[in-house]
């Protein structure tokens, strides 16, 4: 017996973009695991969405209709149990994202399951599925075995793997599973939009960003002023959003905004937290300011310095004056 | 017989009358004594020790000298002096005639204050007063005509506009004293005049001021029955205003006459330098209430004459910073004027008294009270009100992380203490390990000094000088740790004593030295003056001593004389700390610098700025900051060439500062090391070929033979010169160099160790391993058949022994991870699974720091329960179960077993679920993910297992304790998710949205007292783990492509990628 099982992310109705990246990363490894790839989409509109991850390599497209597009992990959890046992996969694939993060690991317990989060490579060793990830802040890589497990159920990165280009020929089956026990449970209140600003980092083609190696709030201004003079969009990382230094749109990362327009990014005081490079490390060109030569973000980065970043600051400021 | 008639023409009524005002005046003058005292009482004990004998002597002679006074001030000082030693013989000459009239005389019939010693008392008198009418009269002016600053009580560096009412009081007070001084004073020389115009006795020239008053009144035609009737209503003027003044003096600024003495005489033997030291039983640290105050700090209120040098000499006032010694001071005196030394709740001393801002702008640089001139001894009071803010963790978040990072990791940097000695690499030679190797010298480094790179050259340079003068030195390396002088200066007690007993741990126990040597001077003030009262420790030397006695000595020679002007900054904790003016200066000239002195120079050195822990508090923009002033001050100059430094810290900040204050092409920062080196042509000697022992044996000999002729020849070229004008070469030795202070007495020679090896090179460091260890692939079994039907769920552990206590009201749980940091270097284990342990450090992940922070609020808001911390790990895990016990959780358990060391996230929720199906708790949070790691799954995995609802990456929490609660989930994008949902539950918190209180060592300390539980986690080892580590490793990177240079060569080269990009 073989098979995997994707499943689709979507956000109140809106496929997102990682289901298709899961599909990917199925691809990839579908010849050593064995068929089929079913993909499982849930939802309100589970069938509109299901048309959209009919990608090529796809063999199955499994359709559980729920009252609400509204996220519930208990939903997702009992779904993927139930259907898992009909369709009987060996390798279940979930976005690592804020939902994804909220069921992967009970689906996994409740299974008794191979488990491993935040999964950047796939592959095959012989027949033991190989999976690797990070350690130790991002700086080391650890591959990881999952002998004896009859299931595995991995959360892939996003931002990672490739969505099949050409679309799929995959039979759609429409599932029926009874949640009548979780009614109650939870209750769904409201999606809060961030506050619109006039801050787009997602259009920005030039972005310079800050991070917590700026210090102190009150040293914002001046690099504020650099983006300002340079003509560039001002960002941040998460670091600089939390301690309420700058509203939430200026966010460069997962939780934030994803840099998809960007050409150059010029990275101040950045270390480089996976949440962060998740935002911006495909751009083409990146500058990265670091006083620590170690620093993850000169792994993605296109030029690198580890010199002192307000004199470089103030130096810049001269240039463009 | 000369003596003069007391109560001249007073009826016996008048007498009484009189006798009765007296008497009254003395007893309201003892009763406001009195108050003070038992204001005083109230005060608690000075923590340090006073030395009451040595204290009088050196008040004595501060007011015989008045040295004190006359110090940067010399108007002020001379107008001081003759109001004091006027008052001072008035006050003796009253005393007298009391002591005859109303005790002597009556009691045994004799009168002494006749005859010689009548006139002579009379002569000395007169002068008195007359000294003391001067200085009044120029105070007088001072105040009215010079518009001083320091005299100025508009607080404008506050923003204050207009006079406070207080301050208006002040001024009013001010003329008070002075005037009702002066009419005392005039109109007892009117008194005498007028006696002498009547009376004409023959020795009225012994009352020479008196008798020329009398010559001019009588030129002016004054008659005897006018003078008479001046004579009778002035002797009623002059003794009511006399009595009046002494009635008032406990009442106002007067009672520093009284408060002045013994503020001088209580003073500490070095009252920065050797900060209180903190009880360990006081239920909250530091002062937060003014009773707190001891009755000496109390006594430095009263001395306060809001004389203002404080407040002229302190670099926080100087550049904008809201904080004023004087009214500091001034402003606590207030207080302490209502509240009497009792404790006062209405009022909060910190915040209502005294601001925050201005207990977190001091620099701690001494230089307020090393000018006072009545002996107030201001940073330690400021110090011990930090204390108290520490523990509020009311400080700078920056500061909160620096101190969070010296407790983990023993150095400010935040870097893995294996790269402490990392600086001497690029040395040519090895430096000895004073771990394995016994030396003459042990380097104390400090953190500056070691880490940070511009420092980092000098470290080496000096290092470099030593091994030219073939100093024989060693390192502690890895086992240094922050020296905790600003740690102890920020008001982190607790802190500071862990890394003292943490120095002196390391300093114990390994090969034998016989003295301390550092480059830092805070690192030396401490240990010099505040280790001692930890444990015994070897005496320190600064460097600039050690420099000047290896110059002056010939060890170094000098074969390039600078021929550089240079002016020289005094550390604050080198120079008004700990006296060491006179070494740096000494080097300089050696080598050939020709010193230009700033105008703020030795004891009144204007401090760079960095101190008390502000180097972790950035300044804000817009305001000059200390360096700055600094940089302004030495540009003023004649064109120096060199600013010479001799401190880290002040090579740091003044390095920044010679740029951001536009004096970048003056001249340069360097530090005196980087001059010596410079001097004695370094960089052309190699040292890597210094001569191995047998060949310094025989070179000592020959160097001694040399000193003794070069000696001789001196002597007889001093002989043949004598005549001859003109300078000593610069580059000349100093023969006999004076006493250092500070310095210990001459370092004993090495002795030379038997069949001591040559130093071997370092050894090379093993590169770390790029290539992935081989997989025995063998070794691992095929997947198993895919098999739904033989799938079980995640179980619990079980914990068999532990029991949980009964519970009493809100229960929450909260896992705490004791996360790992990596370094820049590592070895793996040898199975290649993981990194060695002891390249790792660790600390409490910062999720779980924020899932505690918010457990602890629900707590709060919910009237009360408790916080019950779990950790998965071994025994060192416990300094993060520690830290958050501190913060405010109840108990603690911690499970282990060392196969858990890789253990995956879903054990790690099994050992979690097993304690919480023993405690039952009402809500379990954890961190949304950990920061080593990040696998982002335990609290998910441990909610199914447990079988309870989960909300992940959760930025709010909404819970009145009940069944029912509305969390806020964090999505992509900043799109947040509000639902409502069951409890208990488990939710994992994302950070950033709350802020995490702080938690000081002492806390820490105190909270060894809470219950922590250890539990075996043995059987947690089994096939349910979620994954195996095949393998860890670096994975290649496309690294950047680094630029180099400058900041300015940088800029550069990215100004022009971002005008390529832009297609400029």
């Amino acid at each position: 017996m073989s098979g995997i099982l994707v499943v689709a992310e979507q956000l109140d109705g809106e496929l997102c973009d990682v289901s298709g990246e899961l599909i990917g990363a199925a691809n990839a490894i579908k010849t050593g695991v064995g068929g089929p790839l079913q993909v499982l989409v849930i939802g309100k509109t589970a069938k509109d969405l299901a048309a959209k991850v009919n990608l090529d390599g796809v063999d199955e497209i499994l359709t559980v209709q729920t009252e609400s597009d509204h996220f519930d992990p208990l939903v997702y959890e009992e779904i993927i149990c139930k259907a898992g046992s009909d369709a009987r996969p060996s390798v279940i694939l979930i976005g690592h994202t804020a939902s994804g993060l909220a069921y992967g690991a009970a689906v996994s317990a409740r299974l008794g399951s191979g488990f491993a989060s935040d999964v950047f490579i796939l592959s095959m060793d012989g027949d033991e599925l190989v999976a690797t990830r990070s350690a130790y802040g991002n700086k080391l890589e650890m591959e990881l075995g999952f002998s004896g497990k009859g299931v595995v159920l991995l959360t892939l990165r996003g931002a990672t793997f490739v969505p099949p280009e050409t679309e799929g020929s995959a039979k759609i089956t429409p599932v029926e599973v009874d949640l009548a026990a979780l009614e109650g449970l939870s209750t769904h209140v409201e999606y809060q939009e961030a506050p619109p600003s006039d801050i787009d980092i997602a259009k920005a083609d030039f972005i310079l960003s800050v991070g917590r190696g700026i210090q102190d709030k009150d040293n914002l201004p001046r690099f504020s002023s650099l983006a300002n003079k340079l003509g560039a969009t001002f960002g941040c990382s998460r670091p600089i959003v939390d301690s309420g230094w700058l509203p939430k749109p200026h966010q460069v990362g997962q939780s934030g905004k994803v840099a998809s327009n960007c050409q150059l990014y010029f990275a101040l005081g950045i270390s480089g937290a996976v949440q962060h490079l998740f935002g911006m490390k495909h751009v083409d060109t990146i500058i990265a300011v670091n006083t620590d030569p170690g620093a993850p973000i000169f792994n993605v980065a296109t030029y690198g310095t580890t010199v002192d970043l307000f004199e470089l600051t103030d130096a810049l400021e001269r240039h463009f004056n | 017989m000369e003596t003069r008639e007391l109560f001249w023409s007073l009826s016996t009524w008048s007498v009484v009358v009189f006798y009765v005002f007296g008497l009254a005046a003395m007893a309201f003058f003892a009763w406001g004594c009195w108050r003070h005292y038992a204001k005083y009482r109230r005060g608690t004990s000075p923590a340090n020790a006073i030395n009451l004998a040595a204290g009088i002597r050196r008040m004595l002679a501060d007011l015989v000298t008045h040295r004190t006074l006359v110090r940067r001030d010399h108007y002020a000082g001379f107008a001081h002096t003759g109001i004091f030693f006027g008052f001072v013989i008035a006050a003796i000459g009253t005393a007298t005639i009391t002591l005859e009239y109303d005790i002597i005389k009556p009691l045994f019939g004799v009168q002494f204050w006749r005859g010689n010693f009548y006139l002579l008392f009379s002569l000395i008198l007169d002068l008195g007063h007359l000294a003391l009418t001067v200085g009044i009269i120029m105070m007088m002016v001072r105040r009215a005509a010079f518009k001083l600053a320091k005299l100025d009580y508009l607080r404008a560096y506050r923003g204050e506009t207009v006079l406070r009412q207080q301050a208006k009081a002040w001024r009013i007070e001010d003329w008070i004293f002075l005037s009702l001084l002066l009419l005392i004073e005039i109109s007892g020389f009117v008194q005498e005049a007028v006696r002498l115009l009547m009376d004409k006795p023959e020795w009225a020239a012994w009352s020479p001021i008196g008798l020329a008053l009398a010559n001019v009144l009588a030129a002016l035609g004054m008659s005897e029955a006018t003078a008479a009737a001046i004579r009778g209503a002035n002797w009623w003027i002059h003794g009511v205003l006399a009595l009046a003044f002494t009635a008032a003096i406990p009442w106002y600024k007067a009672k520093h006459m009284i408060a002045a003495v013994g503020s001088l005489a209580t003073r500490a033997e070095k009252p920065l330098a050797r900060l209180p030291n903190e009880e360990e039983a006081k239920a909250s640290a530091g002062i937060a209430d003014i009773s707190q105050f001891s009755w000496k700090d109390m006594l430095n209120f009263d001395a306060c004459t809001k004389c203002g040098r404080c407040h002229e000499a302190c670099p926080a006032r100087a550049t904008g910073f809201p904080l004023s010694p004087r009214d500091l001071i001034l402003d606590l005196r207030t207080h302490n004027n209502t509240a009497q030394g009792r404790p006062d709740q209405a009022v909060q001393l910190i915040g209502d008294v005294i601001e925050p801002e201005t207990l977190w702008s001091c620099r701690t640089c001494g230089a307020c009270q090393e000018i006072c001139p009545v002996g107030i001894e201001h940073p330690a009071m400021i110090v011990q009100m930090r204390r108290q803010l520490v523990e509020r963790g009311d400080m700078d978040p920056l500061l909160q992380a620096t101190l969070d990072t010296i407790a983990s990791t023993g150095n400010s940097f935040g870097e893995n203490a294996r790269k402490r000695p990392v600086w001497t690499r690029e040395l040519d030679f090895a430096v000895k390990d004073i771990r394995t190797e016994a030396a003459d010298s042990l380097w104390f480094v400090g953190d500056y000094a070691s880490f940070d790179p511009r420092n980092q050259t000098v470290s080496r340079a000096f290092a470099s000088l030593l091994k030219l003068a073939r100093v024989d030195f060693a390192l502690l390396h890895e086992g240094e740790r922050n020296s905790g002088n600003d740690v102890r200066r920020v008001g982190e007690e607790g802190l500071y004593e862990t890394l003292v007993e943490s120095n002196l741990d390391a300093m114990t126990g390994v090969k034998p030295f016989s003295r301390i040597i550092t480059t830092d001077p805070h690192s030396y003030n401490t240990i010099r003056n505040e280790y001692p009262e930890f444990g015994a420790i070897a005496p320190i030397e600064h460097y600039s001593s050690i420099l000047a006695d290896l110059l002056s000595t010939g060890r170094l020679k000098v074969t390039k004389p600078l021929s550089k002007k240079v002016t020289f900054h005094d550390p604050c904790h080198l120079g008004r700390l700990n006296g060491g003016y006179d070494a740096p200066r000494r080097v300089l000239e050696v080598i050939g610098c020709e010193i230009v002195e700033m105008p703020r120079n030795r004891d009144n050195s204007f401090c760079c700025g960095a101190g008390g822990g502000r180097i972790w508090i950035p300044d804000p923009p817009g305001i000059e900051k200390p360096s700055e002033n600094r940089m302004h001050e030495a540009a003023g100059l004649d064109g120096i060439d060199i600013f010479v430094t001799c401190c880290p810290k002040d090579l740091t900040m003044f390095e920044d500062a010679r740029k951001t204050s536009g004096h970048e092409s003056e001249f340069v920062v360097q530090d005196i090391a980087e001059l010596v080196a410079e001097a004695v042509e370094l960089d052309a000697l190699s040292l890597k070929d210094m001569p191995s022992m047998a060949e310094r044996l025989i070179d000592a000999v020959a160097t001694r033979i040399a000193e003794v002729v070069a000696a001789r020849l001196d002597e007889v070229l001093a002989l043949k010169l004598d005549g001859l004008a003109g300078a000593t070469p610069a580059t000349a030795p100093l023969v006999a160099p004076p006493e250092v202070p500070g310095a210990s007495p001459a370092p004993q020679p090495a002795m030379p160790e038997p069949a001591a090896p040559t130093p071997e090179p370092e050894a090379e460091r093993a590169p770390v391993e790029d290539a992935p260890p081989p997989v025995d692939t063998a070794a691992l079994p095929a997947l198993a058949p895919m098999d739904w039907d033989n799938l079980a769920p995640v179980q619990p552990a079980g914990f068999a022994d532990y029991q949980a206590p009964e519970k009493t009201g809100l229960r929450i749980l909260v896992t705490v991870k004791h996360v790992a940091k990596l370094g820049d270097e590592y070895e793996f284990t040898t199975d290649g699974t993981d990194v060695a342990g002891e390249y790792l450090e660790h600390d409490l992940n910062e999720w779980d720091d924020a899932a505690l922070e918010q457990a602890l609020l629900l707590i709060e808001a919910n009237g009360g329960g408790e916080v019950i911390a779990v950790s998965v790990g071994p025994e060192e895990a416990e300094k993060s179960l520690r830290k958050v016990l501190a913060k405010g959780a109840d108990r603690a358990v911690r499970v282990w077993d060392e196969r858990l060391r890789t253990a995956d996230p879903v054990t790690v929720a099994r050992a979690v679920a097993g304690i919480a199906t023993a405690e039952q708790p009402d809500l379990i949070l954890t961190g949304a993910q950990s920061s080593d790691h990040a696998h982002g799954s335990t609290g998910t995995a441990l909610a199914r297992i447990l079988g309870l609802p989960h909300g992940s990456v959760i930025a709010a929490v909404e819970w009145d304790g009940q069944q029912s609660m509305t969390v806020t989930r964090e999505l992509e994008g900043g799109t947040r998710h509000v639902l409502r949902m069951p409890a208990p539950a488990v939710l994992a918190i994302q950070t950033g949205t709350n802020t995490p209180r702080y938690a000081t060592m002492r806390m820490i300390k105190q909270a060894k007292k809470k219950p922590l539980e250890v539990l075996d986690g043995a059987d947690l080892v089994d096939s349910s783990g979620g994954y195996r580590i095949r393998r860890m490793y670096t994975p290649v990177q496309e690294k950047a492509k680094m630029l180099e240079g400058s900041a300015e060569e940088v800029a550069a080269q990215i100004a022009a990628l971002i005008r390529e990009k832009r297609g400029d």
